[in-house]
């Protein structure tokens, strides 16, 4: 054996081990099945055509093949070479291509014409909208319009409408600014983990990827049903346990007893709102028992305190809000210790109603410093009026242990819908976002998009927009004029919903609406405009782990069904700027036969060089989803900076030049903080990790110190119960594609209110009695269901809001996180009665 | 025609019209082997003795999950019965139909919903049930009444992606009631759990006395 011995010789086996092994898992030449999709797809005996897509539900992402036959799609299958799921899909994903063929597709523009909507051309539609947007933005300017998009446009329409809205507009508008009231109905779903992030790491979006389930052996879930929404990222976890199930824990925390609960180890019910006491008690668990990484705090941390007493935004423009709600200022490592010693066991116990035992156990197993601790939620934490600070606070708990950007730890901010990250939050269809992390407030930032975009730069609105409740609000108020809504429906999914619908109905506004089905928000409609949907167009979107996933046009839309791209293509063409040019020729200008490589190419140059790099067209198209940082050897690969040097370094490289990151801030893996730490001899850098994207603080993760506050409305003796809102697995969001699905429709047909059996019995509810639920805005009746999938704690009730025949809209308050602008949908006071 | 041969006539054509329904309900196949009864319901024969035919579970059950059996029933004709995958049983905790039932045929002394006894659920086809092929379905399980009781989920890996879980559902005897409401929902054109009998398989014990020896 020469010079190695056997030492030597097992060391290098190990590794080499280690090294094929990471091959294998970054899910690369498995089985040696062909990598790349064929583009045009395979045809199997049956004579169905597969092409890959992704599943049009949730923001987990699940890869699927979707099959075609005679131009119609006829079955969908899981992908197994998608990462995100390996060939495994929930029960929607399972019926997808039953959404396309509802009996009720809009195949015609509809008009409304003496309070009926009567089926035009699209001429006429179109020649009234051009008509609107320029009477409107003549007279009152781009502060009278305004758009409602969604985290489930694809990344092209994202894309497209910003442009819009923020750069087209400005031809036409009296202020010769563009509007930046274009805002995603990801405000009601992720604002508040994108404010923390920002705040945080000054950069949006996880550090990890769902590969970290593989790696933890401890998972907490924070007001998050993972085994409902996330169902097949949950059947992941549970894999992860049933393999080592005498060291895998799950600690399950929230208001009600879900499907999670049942599965986990541990489980606090905690009152509504006291999660802001739980973390902080974790947080000094962790420092009265020195359990944090006294390195990485002093390599990696920067502590600061938030503003207190920030507001609910009840009012309206935000007036009970105090203008400094989101200043954070700079404290010691000793006044953050300080600060979060108020949070004894004891006192934490008796806000939340968790006994102290609980309490103590679940602060063990997540500071434990032997065991590699994973962070879930979703709506419980974004959906909350300190919601900003409650992401922060768990990112605390992360910061100080050093468990974070590592294989296996982590704080993992999961998504609800399939492209809240890849559309709404990488392209910015914000009211003051631009593409990839930037503002409309900022200047240079300003300056990057005009260029890319070839316009002035007087054109971009600096003046931030009004966010999703002010927007509706103004409706109310007379401001907006103008309301285009796309593959959403507000109508239906606003809370305190009455008001808005009124608005709607009564104010002088022109709505329109792109949908493909008849639902709440096209009852309100002006103008309905039949849409191509999913796989009916080409497509891409972001899931939760950063991953860029492309499908191909697959099958054709029903009628005279159009794509969003194509409607406001063909509105923009409408808009003269002057005897030679439209709209439509300053930001559209791509060739009509090559748009979305023409648009990606485009939008794509926004995140080179940044440490948000997309991959190349071609990859998306070819590959089953792609995580960014997609980064570039050197410049001379396709890349705007030079890592060659660190490149030897780096795990997961492939043979072209192209490394597709899985955890970013970490040395091992993402070029970006190689090259960092390479460039800063000077610091030192625990772990290799290094928040590189901070530059405001020193390239520091910031742990801010936030109290627990009260919630916006709390129960009283007229309103005693706290109602929460939510989804069940079997239906997505507003229902208009899943009650169209008979099985799904079949298996829930209707919404029920979730009750606790004490709760129930003191009032003689029995299950299936319907019972009216009322609070300061409305009332809304529904079926008892008891001791069923959520058990909610005493004195709350769960209502899921797919049910448009009862909508719990109707009751939900319009309050919001001051920072976030995110309303919370899951407490406001309700009185509950038998009927 | 006189009123013999009228009579004979008669007697003809009724027994035409007779047969002739009697194969029409064959070529339907309306006859049923099992008829799933009410809540509280007397085993088969002495239920279809003591039911007086009224129909007032019928009218009383507030879902219309109950029907009333008609002539192509033959004997049973007029005796209230469950099609689960038309209208389960949505387990009324205060019993209606056992409270209109005027005589015995439905057990009175019954008063605790969760105790009724229809049938029992079972998984009939394991091949098709999306569960066991590790689709993310289970949603016998989510809309039992029962849940972690009657139906409870086995977990086990799932053996093709080595990186996911299969949630078997498992149909619990001692607390499943038979009401159906998992046969209803199946999402499968073909239900791939139906309640049967609960009176099954060994009658006489020897597998269950086996099993508790070995236990």
């Amino acid at each position: 054996m020469g010079a190695m011995d056997r030492r030597d010789f097992i060391k290098s086996t190990a590794a080499s081990l280690a090294v094929s092994s990471l091959l294998v898992s970054c899910g690369k030449k498995e089985k040696g099945e062909p990598l790349v999709q064929k583009i045009g797809g395979e045809i199997d005996a049956l004579g169905i055509k597969w092409d890959k897509s992704v599943c049009r539900f949730c923001g987990v992402g699940c890869g699927v093949l979707v099959g075609r036959k005679n131009g119609k799609v006829v079955a969908t299958k899981g992908d197994p070479e998608c990462w995100s799921n390996k060939g495994l899909n929930c029960i929607k994903g399972y019926f997808l291509s039953k959404i396309l063929y509802g009996k009720d597709r809009l195949t015609t523009p509809l008009i409304r014409k003496n309070g009926k909507l009567v089926s035009a051309t699209w001429d006429e539609a179109l020649d009234l909208i051009a008509k609107k947007y320029e009477e409107i933005l003549k007279r009152d300017g781009s502060d009278a319009v305004a758009m409602f998009g969604t985290g489930q446009w694809t990344i092209f329409e994202g894309y497209a409408a910003v442009k819009f809205m923020k750069a087209g507009l400005g031809f036409i508008s009296k202020d010769g600014v563009g509007s930046n009231n274009i805002d995603p109905n990801a405000r009601m779903c992720m604002a508040s983990a994108v404010a923390a992030f920002m705040r945080t790491f000054q950069s949006d979006e996880p550090m990890g990827t769902y590969e970290d389930i593989e790696h933890a052996d401890t998972f907490f879930t924070w007001g998050a049903n993972m085994a409902e929404m996330h169902p097949v990222l949950f059947s992941r976890i549970i894999d992860t346990k049933l393999k080592n199930p005498d060291r895998v824990k799950i600690v399950d925390l929230g208001t009600q007893f879900t499907r999670v609960s049942e599965e986990a180890d541990l489980y606090l019910e905690f009152k509504p709102q006291t999660d802001l006491a739980i973390a902080n008690y974790f947080a000094n668990y962790i420092i009265k028992n020195k359990l944090y990484d006294e390195d990485f705090v002093k390599d990696n941390l920067v502590f600061k305190k938030g503003e207190t007493n920030i507001g609910y935004g009840l009012k309206d423009k935000g007036a009970d809000i105090p203008k400094t709600a989101g200043k954070m200022e700079k404290i010691s490592f000793d006044e953050y210790k300080k600060f979060v010693s108020t949070y004894t066991a004891k006192y934490t116990s008796k806000l939340s109603g968790v006994p102290v035992e609980k309490l103590r156990e679940a602060a063990k197993l997540i500071s434990d410093p032997n065991r590699k601790v994973c962070s879930y939620w979703t709506m419980g934490f974004n959906q909350h009026t300190r919601g900003t600070w409650v992401n922060h606070l768990v990112y605390n708990i992360h910061l100080l242990t050093g468990k974070i950007a590592k294989p296996g730890q982590g704080p993992f901010s999961l998504t609800g819908q399939p492209s809240a990250c890849g559309t709404a939050r990488e392209v910015g269809t914000f009211v003051h976002r631009l593409p990839a992390d930037m503002v409309v407030k900022v200047a240079k930032h300003r300056e990057i998009a005009a260029k890319i975009w070839k316009i002035p730069v007087e054109k971009i609105n600096p003046k931030v927009g009004l966010h999703t409740i002010e927007m509706f609000r103004a409706i109310d108020n007379g401001q907006i004029k103008l309301l285009w809504t796309q593959v959403t429906n507000p109508f239906h999914s606003m809370p305190n919903l009455n008001r808005f619908t009124k608005a709607a109905k009564e104010r002088d506004i022109f709505i329109i609406v792109s949908d493909v089905y008849p639902t709440r928000s096209t009852e309100v409609a002006d103008v309905v405009l039949p849409s191509a949907m999913w796989v009916e167009k080409e497509g891409a979107y972001g899931n939760a782990e950063r991953r860029t996933q492309h499908w191909n046009k697959i099958a054709d839309s029903p009628g005279e069904a159009r794509t969003e791209i194509w409607q406001m293509w063909e509105v923009a063409k409408r808009l003269k700027v002057d005897a030679n040019r439209t709209v439509a020729d300053i930001i559209y200008n791509y060739n009509p036969d090559n748009y979305y490589e023409e648009m990606w190419d485009e939008y794509r140059s926004f995140t080179l060089g940044i440490g948000k790099d997309l991959a190349p067209y071609n990859v998306i198209r070819e590959e089953h989803g792609v995580c960014w940082p997609y980064v570039a050897k050197s410049k001379a690969v396709n890349g705007k900076k030079d890592f060659s040097d660190v490149w030897a370094d780096i795990e997961n490289t492939e043979p072209n030049g192209f490394v597709s990151v899985k955890w970013r801030y970490n040395a091992r893996y993402d070029p970006y903080a190689a090259k960092f730490i390479k460039e800063h001899p000077e610091r030192s850098f625990k772990d290799g990790i290094v928040f590189y994207k901070a530059s405001k603080n020193d390239y520091r993760a910031t742990v801010l110190a936030v109290p627990y506050e009260p919630p916006g409305e709390s129960p009283d003796n007229e309103y005693p119960f706290w109602l929460c809102t939510g989804r069940v697995l079997e239906h997505w969001h507003t229902g208009t594609m899943t009650m169209r699905v008979p099985e799904l429709r079949r298996a829930v047909p209707r919404a029920v209110v979730n009750l606790n059996e004490d709760d129930a019995r003191k009032m003689g509810i029995k299950r299936g009695d319907l019972v009216r639920i009322s609070s300061r805005r409305g009332s809304v009746v529904f079926p008892a269901d008891i001791g069923g999938r959520s058990v909610p704690q005493k004195g709350l009730v769960f209502i899921p809001f797919f049910d448009e025949t009862r909508m719990v809209n109707e009751i939900t308050l319009d309050q919001y996180d001051p920072i976030s602008k995110e309303p919370d949908y899951k407490k406001c006071a309700v009185k509950v009665e038998k009927v | 025609m006189d009123r013999r041969e009228f009579i004979k006539k008669g007697f003809v054509i009724t027994a035409i019209g007779t047969v002739g329904g009697f194969s029409l309900v064959n070529l339907m196949g309306r006859s049923r082997e099992i008829y799933f009864r009410p809540p509280g319901a007397l085993p088969e024969d002495e239920f279809l003795a003591a039911c007086i035919r009224c129909g007032k579970c019928v009218q009383d059950c507030p879902y219309d999950t109950l029907v009333l059996a008609d002539i192509r029933d033959g004997i049973s004709v007029g005796t209230p019965y469950i099609t689960f995958r038309s209208v389960p049983c949505y387990m009324c905790e205060d019993l209606p139909c056992i409270a209109a039932c005027p005589t015995d045929a439905l057990d009175h002394s019954l008063t605790d919903v969760n105790k009724m006894n229809i049938g029992t659920a079972v998984i009939t086809d394991r091949e098709a049930c999306l569960s066991l092929n590790g689709i993310r379905c289970e949603i016998c399980y989510r809309v039992c009444p029962l849940i972690d009781k009657a139906i409870t989920l086995n977990k086990q890996e799932q053996a093709i992606t080595h990186r996911h879980t299969v949630f078997e559902p498992v149909i619990h005897k001692d607390f499943c009631t038979g009401c159906g409401i998992c046969e209803n929902a199946c999402p499968l054109d073909e239900t791939a759990i139906r309640v049967i009998p609960s009176e099954r398989g060994d009658k006489a014990g020897h597998y269950f006395y086996l099993r508790e020896q070995q236990s």
